[in-house]
């Protein structure tokens, strides 16, 4: 990989974000109202809106405020929640701070799991575990996690039972095992869809590599079984893993709305829900870009990881 | 008492079982190898020849059902050895180099790591100490810097550099006996005999005994010292190189010595008349591949430009067949591509009294007159149509017979590649391979063309099987004075059947001419090589039997 390939990605990533922010600055130009009428509600008078109108700059050209938009954007300015009256800033780092951790918790959980899981089908192909595998797998998949989160609600959250806590947050510098009790529910609920999709991917890649012409070259040289899979099989069927765990992190960000939302989780996307109820424009802006942000960034890295899995994608 | 045979097998035999009930494989084979020896076994596919390689290795699938029979190595009998008895033999033992070197080798991890791990493996060597060992054994397989070899994935290495690794590989704990899988049928002429000349002196060197499996007679015939002929899952002949070439006991070994290109039984369609305009004219005819995608220009990628062909100019005279050979990357199926109007070119290309400079140029006359036949049936005949809907395609696209004559036509380009007329309702996959090939070059004939490409059609096909289509070929083209643009990898074949020869190297025309003068003075040195590296086979009993139908 050379350093003109990552500055064309990075610049590829820049053009998609002025395409989002160009986008979401366009949104609340069509939306009927403008920030001053949200903020002094339906009652103010034409002279108290048109002073704070120019207090805010709505009276300026468009371009002009989209530039001021961006300008504040890229200066550490992101402006002021409407209806919190906090830094933008502020509001959505906390949040993202505790969407990552709910994130990267079902990632690594995802990782540790479904790729053993595949593996293992893959290896004992046709057997009762590969069957099992497949069928948990593909009940997975079908089934939205609105519906896995409320089951896992239930069984193991009710008042009967009450393993884990139903919802809330305790972050992990207060309490590590408070930590692991509370995200235990969301992650695994994020987890229990992407394990399906992953495990499947992991299946089919490793058959194919199990079934090639180079394993069977290792098995002739009388390499142990063990040697084979971990030497020349499983590098070979993750590159394809790492490419869907990179368009699961699109899954992801869409599935911390709702998992967020079930479990009062207080990351990104119960506070996006709530700008939007609120119609809380800053905020809203603000999180659209920093989701594209992550979306773009991550898809990035899992072609390094690939490159860095198979030596023979060399990016130029 | 002298020392055991290496290799012994006897009374061997092996059925797969299926849905449709147990399918034998092999059948009461017998074989033995002594040291030093190699014996060459032959035969088409399906007839077991690779199955009796995976028996050896104890690599059988799980429904293979073994019958009976003895599997000795030295000695020993390895049916009844343990999996965990069997991963000690294997590599150490008995090793295996495969067909394809490209694919054989695992891409991902870097060769020396490949090379090292048997001997880390079998040898109990240090990862460091196995590297160094690794070294020495690919500078004995004339590798001409070794520790750079051993650091390249790959990718990073030509096909003859990956074959010496795996031959490297398959030499590295001395075993007693050797496997090869047609080892050189996926590398190109000049790199396939310095492949076969490496291992000749490695036998030398190392008194391996080797089994030489492949469908190629004539090539088995110059390194094996005996060879076994099997078909069917039997063994129907065996004996000294020699003597099967010069008094074969068996129609089968005749039919198939019968179907071993020799460059002196020619094949060919009458001469064209020399004084004929020419039909095809390339001019000056280059082609460039590469180029890079634009959101990749837009962020300032340059286009990698690879150079397919290079100011390539050569005729074909009206019923002429031109053959065309060079190894892979020589252009020679760039060309055919810009005959066909697959492919962009600059320059020009005359077709009778016109000239085209483009590929859009091309119109609807040159295409129905130009027709082409690629490598593979299998890709270039549409799995969801019958041989009827295959065949009437050129023949309504073109208005070539009312519709009312459409059967009948249908039938009668059947009959001139020699199918039966019933096999207008089949699908292709009811057809072999042979069969299939036959539907490609009747739908390319229905168009009733005055050129026909040919590129490599014969290569996928069995030795029998490609003489059978070589002569039918030669004969439609006879019949119907079509001219023919073929090309091949296959200098005896090509000497057998074309006029003229062209040989390409690196996307330019290094030589032309008639194919009598093959073997004269005047030949460029890249000609010469070639021709060198590919021995005529030696002469067959008189009066060989001519191949009539499918081989029993």
């Amino acid at each position: 990989m050379t350093p003109a390939y990552l500055l064309r990605r990075l610049g590829a990533i820049v053009v998609v974000l002025v395409i989002v922010s160009l986008t979401v600055f366009g949104i609340t130009m069509v939306l009927p109202g403008n920030a001053a009428v949200m903020i002094l509600g339906e009652w103010a008078t034409p002279e108290q809106l048109a002073a704070l109108e120019e207090r805010l700059g709505l009276d300026r050209p468009v371009w002009a405020q989209y530039f001021d938009w961006v300008g504040g954007i890229l200066a550490g300015d992101w402006g002021t929640s409407l209806r919190l009256q906090l830094p933008v800033a502020q509001v959505v780092g906390d949040a993202i701070a505790n969407s990552a951790l709910l994130a990267v918790t079902a990632l690594v959980a995802v990782t540790l799991v479904a790729i053993p899981l595949g593996m293992l089908a893959a290896i004992r192909r046709g057997t009762g575990a590969d069957l099992g595998i497949g069928l948990v797998a593909y009940v997975g998949t079908a089934m939205p996690e609105f519906v896995t989160a409320t089951l896992l609600l239930v069984f193991l959250a009710g008042p009967s039972v009450a393993l884990f806590p139903a919802g809330g947050f305790v972050a992990p510098g207060e309490s590590v095992a408070g930590f692991l009790a509370h995200v235990a529910l969301p992650a695994g609920t994020l987890a229990l869809v992407m394990t399906a999709h992953i495990a499947r991917q992991v299946r089919s890649e490793m058959t194919d590599v199990l079934g090639s012409d180079y394993v069977r070259a290792a098995r002739l040289k009388g390499l142990r079984e063990w040697t084979v899979i971990r030497r020349h099989a499983l590098p070979n069927s993750l590159a394809p893993a790492v490419a869907v765990i990179s368009l699961d992190v699109g899954y992801l960000l869409g599935g911390i709305i709702v998992v967020e939302e079930i479990f009062a989780w207080p990351g990104l996307g119960r506070l996006l829900i709530y700008a939007l109820e609120n119609r809380d424009l800053p905020v809203i802006q603000a999180i659209t870009l920093v989701l594209a942000l992550v979306y773009a960034l991550s898809n990035l890295l899992s072609d390094l990881v690939i490159a860095a899995l198979d030596p023979r994608v060399r990016y130029a | 008492m002298a020392a055991p045979p290496v290799l012994e097998v006897a009374g061997y035999t092996l059925d797969y079982s299926t849905p449709a009930g147990p399918v034998t494989a092999l059948a009461d084979v017998g074989l033995a190898v002594a040291r030093g020896e190699t014996l060459g076994l032959v035969g088409e596919s399906g007839s077991g020849k690779t199955s009796l390689a995976w028996a050896v290795l104890r690599y059988l699938p799980a429904n293979a059902v073994e019958r009976g029979g003895s599997i000795r190595l030295s000695g020993e009998e390895l049916r009844t050895r343990t999996a965990a008895e069997i991963l000690e033999i294997r590599g150490r033992r008995i090793a295996m180099v495969f067909q394809d070197p490209s694919t054989s080798l695992n891409p991902t991890i870097r060769l020396g790591d490949q090379l090292a791990e048997v001997l880390v493996r079998h040898r109990g060597l240090a990862p460091a100490e196995a590297r160094g060992q690794g070294e020495a054994l690919l500078a004995r397989t004339g590798i001409a810097r070794p520790a750079e070899m051993m650091r390249r994935f790959p990718h990073e290495a030509s096909g003859g550099e990956k074959q010496r690794v795996v031959i490297a590989t398959a030499f590295a704990c001395n075993p007693e006996l050797i496997l090869f899988d047609e080892p050189t049928t996926a590398l190109d002429i000049l790199t396939a005999r310095q492949i076969l000349d490496l291992f000749a002196r490695l036998r030398e060197e190392t008194g391996v005994a080797a089994l030489y499996i492949s469908h190629d007679l004539g090539l088995v015939s110059r390194i094996a010292d005996r060879v076994a002929v099997i078909n069917g899952g039997r063994i129907v002949e065996e004996g000294p190189v020699a003597g099967i070439f010069r008094a074969p006991r068996r129609d089968y070994t005749r039919a198939l010595i019968a179907a071993v290109p020799r460059p002196d039984v020619r094949l060919a369609a009458p001469p064209p008349d020399p004084g004929a305009a020419a039909l095809l004219a390339l001019e000056g005819v280059s082609v460039r591949y590469g180029g890079a995608a634009f959101l990749s220009r837009l962020f300032g990628a340059r286009p990698a430009v690879v150079q397919g062909a290079r100011e390539v100019s050569l005729q074909v005279r009206p019923g002429e067949l031109l053959g065309v050979v060079g190894e892979s990357g020589s252009g020679k199926s760039t060309l055919a591509r810009v005959v066909a109007g697959l492919q962009e070119f600059e320059g020009r290309v005359g077709f009778r009294d016109r000239g085209y400079a483009g590929r859009r140029a091309f119109d609807r006359p040159y295409r129905r007159a130009v027709q082409i036949v690629f490598q593979h049936p299998d890709g270039s005949l549409n799995p969801r149509q019958r041989v009827r809907d295959i065949l009437s395609r050129p023949l309504k696209l073109y208005g070539l017979v009312p519709r009312a004559r459409l059967a009948g036509r249908i039938a009668e380009l059947l009959a001139a590649v020699r199918l039966p007329a019933e096999f207008a309702g089949r699908f292709p996959h009811q057809l072999s391979g042979g069969e299939k090939q036959r539907v490609a070059i009747a739908r390319a004939f229905a168009a009733e063309p005055d050129l026909v490409i040919c590129d490599e059609v014969t290569s996928s096909l069995d030795v029998s099987v490609q003489a059978q289509v070589a002569r039918l070929l030669v004969e439609l083209q006879a019949r119907t004075g079509t001219a023919c643009l073929f090309i091949t990898h296959d200098l005896n074949l090509v000497r057998q059947l074309a006029h003229r020869i062209a040989v390409m190297h690196r996307g330019e025309l290094v030589d032309l001419f008639d194919t009598a003068e093959a073997e004269t003075d005047a030949r460029h040195p890249y000609t010469r090589a070639l021709l060198a590296a590919v021995p005529v086979p030696p002469a067959a009993a008189a009066d060989p039997a001519p191949l009539t139908g499918e081989p029993p």
